[in-house]
């Protein structure tokens, strides 16, 4: 046993990784099923965090039904559509990514990668339309709520929910806007493989979080009745 | 560990999917939908309803989760606690009206916020004659 010990080390500086293996991991596939379960992890901490938001939302709504239904008549739920459409092509174009990495078709993965950032920046100009809007009428959260001739009060509760929602999602999008231009980045140096395709699966579990929580939100804040 | 061969499960193909891009779509038109009908109180259930199929579709496919279902544990317990923060709150607020002056059966002479030494009448939680307070 003594004599063994010497082995492993003498080993290690012969023996050459595969490209993509950190140091610490026994072999692809560990590094693979580990990083996953952390970026699962870290999606639990997600739905808590936005489930914190989505609960107040319930109470309030609960609370002030008739100043919730006649604050979400200022949403144009063609505008909420058009944008769930988007997310979920982008979540689309995003697994096909995935798929090409697996599969190892560098060129696909570009295009995937870079269809799903053209949508996500899609998304993000029809949230700037829709915002810059609301800021105009005046249709703003708490005590900024300056909109004229409401005949039913509280409305500001609603625009408190509606831009801490959409805002905190639109943060979401952003951060993953940027993740996915460092996919694209890292695949045109060919960093991606059969064997080595990680990074692209984890950002694409966010994405995909990103796209379900928009699920929930698109009836939530627009199609109130 | 049970779940590391889960790694050598066939690739799932541009085909599959494409056929749940358009199940969601489909979905999302049904979601349009439905919300013109008026269900009631169960209005914003069907709609969470909806949006869960839709989710699901999203968590089994595309996130992969029908072929891992160790990270399913993992996902599926924090919608569980997301499940359970969210009813005790609605159990909490739903029982919590039926200490507000609106709700009570008899005239009580005593009330928090109700005027002094005046009975307080069921229904408004006013004394007669007096307009009701709508309870925040």
């Amino acid at each position: 046993m003594s004599q063994s010990t010497t082995v492993p080390s003498q080993d290690h500086h012969e023996h050459a990784h595969p490209p993509g293996l950190q140091h610490h991991f026994i072999d692809m596939r560990q590094q693979f099923e580990a990083s996953k379960i952390g970026m699962w992890l870290f999606l639990v901490t997600e739905v808590l965090l936005f489930g914190g938001l989505f609960v107040g939302y319930g109470i309030m709504h609960s609370k002030h039904p008739e100043a919730f239904i006649a604050a979400h008549t200022h949403l144009d739920w063609r505008l909420g559509a058009l944008n769930t459409i988007v997310l979920l092509v982008s979540s689309f174009t995003m697994v096909m990514g995935v798929w090409a990495a697996q599969t190892g078709q560098k060129k696909k993965l570009i295009g995937y990668l870079t269809t799903t950032f053209l949508l996500a920046g899609a998304f993000m100009v029809v949230k700037y339309i829709e915002y810059s809007h609301k800021f105009h009428e005046g249709l703003l959260p708490g005590k900024f709520y300056a909109h004229q001739g409401d005949t039913v009060p509280g409305q500001f509760m609603f625009f408190s929910f509606y831009f801490m929602m959409t805002g905190l999602h639109g943060i979401h999008v952003l951060l993953g806007m940027v993740a996915i231009a460092w996919l694209i980045w890292r695949a045109q140096k060919g960093h991606f493989s059969s064997q080595y395709y990680g990074p692209v699966d984890m950002v694409g579990l966010y994405w995909h979080l990103v796209d379900l929580i928009w699920i929930y939100l698109f009836p939530l804040m627009y199609l109130l009745t | 560990m049970e779940h590391t061969h889960e790694h050598d499960h066939p690739i799932t193909g541009p085909k599959t999917y494409m056929t749940i891009l358009g199940a969601l779509v489909v979905l999302t038109v049904i979601t349009v939908w439905i919300a013109q009908f008026d269900f009631g109180a169960a209005n914003t259930v069907v709609a969470l309803l909806v949006a869960s199929i839709k989710g699901a579709l999203v968590a089994l496919f595309f996130m992969h989760l029908r072929h891992d279902k160790f990270n399913a544990v993992i996902f599926v317990g924090g919608l569980f606690f997301l499940g359970v923060f969210l009813i005790f709150s609605l159990f909490d607020i739903s029982t919590r009206q039926t200490v507000l002056p609106s709700n009570l059966k008899e005239p009580v002479q005593a009330f928090p916020g109700a005027p002094l030494g005046k009975p307080v009448q069921p229904g408004t939680g006013m004394p007669k004659g007096q307009a009701p307070v709508v309870p925040e």
